[in-house]
């Protein structure tokens, strides 16, 4: 098997997907849609792992256009990661779409449904593969098109409409500002191919680095929906449809960081600290202000579409941390910070998709996505509380779920900032690691209220005290999905030396040694362990394991040099191993303890109600309202009360509270832009007068510039 | 802001001594007519009071505290001599024996003796015996020194502090509590209402005290009690004061049973 065979399989199964998809009667569509999107997803996620886990690499020429270069794909292991994370994300929704896509049969198309999945899954794989930037920007195109339809998806709702075009417009938008990042970097003679791009790189002025950064790193972070371009992101994941917004934050969220590490660190690394601060800092501002949104919002699928914004700050604050070590020459550091940044992507697409397809799961049965109106469902849905559950942990990174790893990753790189000369910098690191820090605080509050008010708890409405469990198809999609979470939670070593071959190219220096220390091996061979270093940590049980385990080792550990043997050191594997023995311990304790005492059941204290009504019980809003009024100068919300009095006064009959809130970066940041295109548009306009002499005039003088122009230059 | 730290470091601590030392300050009871062997006619004086808690009997005079609202009617006027006499002590909380929760109270009068967690329900009352349980928590009376704390839930409670008459509506919340709480535990009846129904029950909206629904291990008396008293019902519940019989038992200086 090779990689050709297995793209050109992967693209015939779309492309029978779509057939299928017309030919078929419109209520088998969702089904043949699973089946056909899962083969896809198997075939694309072999190719992936041939590039990702073998040496074999592949690059081929399409066709060649005339005065635009060729059109070229390949697949270098960068590519292959992010090919075999698409593929791990689609086969589980595709597989959750077959019962799901139920919902809208009769009232929207199936059939068209199937044919944008299908076309969209392509064009995300065609722009991982693409070798040059025609290509490229074509499958970019394509897919920022494909995710409006699909986005807009239930097009009869008012709302969708306006968030749909909005998503459309902020697409365009970073799709422009990435058209013209590539034309400056093409320059004026060179080819588009990326292997062009980045010999003549090397060429390429100062000013010019800084607009291209500036321009592609916005232009793709749209996509991602880092501030201040993140409006279109919540509404965007509120109109779509469940599996939509899974495969938007799990799939479509990694194709900016793609772009990112494509143009910004493997075409034209940064030669300065500049650009990578300007990613760490938005970064962690995209990540403080994400979760805080995410904490406050009541609604499901907004609160994780928040927290997308969110996690994709981290792993631009991981990235940033990169480009800046990589640009002060601290390679190893900086394939630390790349790793910590991939790692948090890809647990991001694992814990994000299982928490949307739980989501969208909770709305199928029960009708509804508000917090406040749930509750009590871990007695209707188990499993699906569990699997949400897994996600929960996960992405409130607690050890040993795989939030954890990854976030303690990019908080440890933060503090390797140590190592760097500039002041400036440094303070910029421990700023940015601060508001981190702070964010995986309040992620933790995000994420109970998120379980909690949704699983536990009394029903707060009709709905959620009917629900039922949901079918296995469905179940064994978020099953899948929490098994990796957990595995990539406990077995960090082993999927660290894949993400160090994928970030090696990059900054061009292996960092496994740095971070996957050899404990198995015990320092035989090249590694640069040292002995005494070694055995110390054996004693310590660091190589527990080794005579069934293959591989490294399983404790994560950066070395320093003499004065602090050991910078960072963490096991989730073994922490894991403990934490089972603990709880069984814990278990049996309870079980001898309990055995000798007599044990009363008595009902919860409800405060002595006559009878406890669900909505007596704490709600979603009460929950978080401690974090909405300590960052009240954030939300800056406007409260109108009204209060309605009889005719004979005194006597009020009614009080209303309204609370509007306006977005922080849509306030600060895209308001004054809006006001002051208005503005320079009223100035313009004064032009039009609608006499028809004017504008022959107008005519007239542009004609006149014209020949002076082509006469003089 | 700061001048409070400043005021607070001149001042000095005044918090009463009592358990230690015997409090003498002025005003800490308002006391309440005593009871005993007088000379002179005591019948106006059980005519004076308004809630039958006197009681006359071969010159015995017997006064029902749990009945008594300190009302001070039966009180002499200014110069006049030969009435019930006023006692200004303030130890009035006294043990109820009862075999049935024997067990209860035994149990936190050795397990609680130095932490002793303490859940106040409000079962009706006028909110004088709040005001005094307030006070409890203040710098002058200050009870956690002695290892009281008010908790608010039952769950944590080692005692059930119960004020008031107990009315229709608080019956049910005030048997949840007691319920909701783990052994060992005990209950205190602070106040005339929640003794005896005082001015309030029995009646159709009120019952006659917490003694008809749950076992009453301490009560405090008085209406309201003073804080020192209540501390004193407290010290008694864990087992720091001897435990004092009812003193309107049978017995020396006292006589309701015999008076009826």
């Amino acid at each position: 098997m090779n990689i050709p065979i297995l793209l050109e399989l992967f693209l015939l199964s779309c492309a029978a997907g779509i057939l299928l998809a017309m030919a078929v009667p419109e209520r088998y569509a969702p089904a043949v849609l699973a089946w056909t999107a899962s083969i896809s997803s198997a075939v694309i996620l072999i190719a992936g792992g041939i590039g990702l886990f073998t040496n074999q690499s592949f690059h081929a020429e399409l066709w060649r256009i005339s005065s635009l270069g060729t059109l070229d794909i390949s697949m270098d292991r960068l590519s292959a990661l992010f090919v075999f994370m698409a593929g791990l994300i689609f086969l589980p929704v595709s597989v959750f779409s077959a019962r799901y896509m139920q919902r809208y049969s009769g009232r929207y198309s199936l059939r068209s449904f199937s044919v944008f999945y299908h076309l969209l899954f392509a064009a995300v794989v065609l722009l991982l593969i693409a070798a040059d930037a025609l290509s490229f920007l074509l499958a970019w195109e394509v897919m920022s098109i494909l995710c409006y339809l699909l986005i807009n998806y239930e097009h009869e709702k008012q709302d969708n409409t306006s968030s749909g075009l909005l998503t459309l417009v902020m697409g365009e938008a970073g799709f422009l500002a990435v058209v013209f990042g590539f034309l400056l970097l093409a320059g004026p003679t060179g080819g588009l191919d990326f292997a062009t791009l980045r010999l003549n790189a090397g060429a390429i002025g100062g000013a010019t680095r800084w607009v291209i950064f500036l321009l592609t790193f916005f232009g793709f972070g749209i996509k991602a929906g880092i501030i201040p371009v993140n409006t279109w992101l919540p509404k965007a994941y509120k109109a779509a449809p469940g599996n939509v917004a899974a495969i938007l934050s799990g799939v479509t969220l990694n194709l900016a960081v793609y772009g990112i590490i494509r143009v910004n660190a493997d075409i034209l690394p940064a030669l300065t600290a500049g650009p990578g601060i300007v990613a760490l800092i938005t970064g962690s501002l995209s990540a403080l202000i994400g979760i805080l949104y995410a904490t406050t919002e009541d609604d499901m699928q907004m609160m994780l579409a928040h927290s997308s914004i969110e996690n994709a700050g981290i792993i631009i604050a991981g990235l940033g941390a990169g480009m800046v070590f990589a640009a002060m020459h601290h390679p190893v550091l900086a394939g630390i910070a790349f790793i910590a940044s991939l790692y948090h992507m890809i647990n991001h697409s694992m814990f994000k998709t299982l928490l949307f397809l739980g989501s969208s799961g909770i709305e199928l049965k029960t009708g509804g996505r508000d917090m406040n109106r749930l509750g009590g469902l871990i007695r209707f849905m188990p499993w699906t509380a569990a699997f949400f559950l897994i996600g929960a942990l996960s992405i409130a990174a607690l050890p040993p779920f795989n939030g954890f790893v990854s976030e303690w990753l990019t908080l440890q790189t933060m503090l390797q900032s140590a190592s760097l000369q500039s002041i400036p910098v440094k303070i910029t690191f421990a700023l940015s690691g601060a508001a981190l820090a702070l964010t995986a605080g309040l992620a933790v509050t995000c994420f109970v209220k998120a379980f909690g008010m949704s699983f536990l708890g009394m029903g707060r409405s009709e709905s959620s005290r009917r629900a039922v469990e949901l079918p296995w198809s469905m179940r064994s999609a978020m099953l899948f999905l929490a098994l990796l979470c957990i595995v990539s939670g406990i077995l960090p070593t082993y999927i660290i030396p894949v993400l160090d071959r994928t970030v090696t190219p990059i900054v061009h220096e292996s960092a496994v040694d740095a971070l996957v220390p050899p404990f198995f091996t015990g320092g035989r061979g090249k590694e640069k362990l040292n002995k005494a270093f070694a055995a110390d940590f054996h004693k310590l049980g660091a190589q527990v394991g080794s005579d069934v385990l293959p591989g490294r080792g399983l404790v994560v550990l950066h070395q320093g040099g003499k004065r602090n043997p050991v910078v960072f050191a963490m096991s989730t594997s073994y922490t894991f191993v403990v934490l089972l023995l603990l709880l069984g311990a814990t278990m049996i304790m309870l079980k001898i303890v309990v055995r000798r005492q007599k044990v009363r059941y008595q009902p919860a204290w409800d405060g002595g109600v006559r009878k406890l009504l669900p909505g007596m019980t704490y709600s979603a809003t009460g929950f978080s309202n401690p974090v909405r009024v300590i960052f009240n100068t954030v939300f800056h919300p406007t409260v109108t009360i009204e209060t309605g009095e009889s005719p004979v006064g005194h006597f009020r009959t009614a009080i209303t509270m309204e609370r509007t809130e306006v977005h922080i970066t849509e306030r600060l940041a895209l308001k004054p832009v809006v006001a002051m295109l208005k503005a320079i548009s009223a100035r313009i306009a004064a032009m039009h007068s609608g006499s028809v002499n004017t504008y022959a005039m107008y005519v007239i003088i542009s004609l006149v510039m014209l020949l002076i122009g082509e006469r003089f230059f | 802001m700061s001048g409070w730290v400043l005021k607070g470091l001149k001042t000095g601590i005044r918090t009463t001594l009592y358990p230690k030392v015997e409090e003498l300050a002025p005003g800490v009871s308002p006391g309440r007519p005593a009871g005993g062997r007088a000379a002179g006619n005591k019948k106006p004086a059980a005519e004076a009071c308004p809630v039958d808690a006197i009681a006359v009997r071969d010159k015995q005079v017997s006064v029902d505290y749990d009945r008594c609202i300190l009302c001070g009617r039966c009180l002499p006027p200014a110069g006049a001599s030969g009435l019930v006499k006023p006692a200004a002590d303030y130890e009035w909380a006294y043990k109820i024996p009862r075999d049935t929760v024997a067990a209860g109270g035994a149990g936190v009068t050795k397990t609680c003796s130095h932490s002793l967690h303490i859940k106040v329900v409000d079962g009706g009352a006028c909110n004088a015996c709040l005001s005094e349980v307030s006070q409890l928590t203040k710098p002058y009376y200050d009870m956690h020194r002695l290892g009281f704390f008010i908790t608010p839930t039952p769950r944590d409670a080692d005692l059930l502090l119960v004020v008031g008459p107990v009315t229709e509506h608080m019956k049910l919340p005030l048997k949840k509590a007691f319920e909701a709480m783990p052994e060992p535990k005990a209950v205190m009846a602070v106040g005339t209402c929640a003794l005896s129904g005082g001015i309030f029950g029995p009646g159709f909206a009120a019952g006659g005290g917490v003694k008809e629904f749950l076992p009453v291990d301490i009560a405090v008396p008085g209406c309201p009690p003073p804080p020192l008293a209540i501390i004193h019902g407290l010290l008694m519940a864990v087992g720091r004061k001897d435990p004092v019989p009812s003193p309107t038992s049978p017995g020396p200086g006292s006589g309701m049973e015999a008076a009826k």
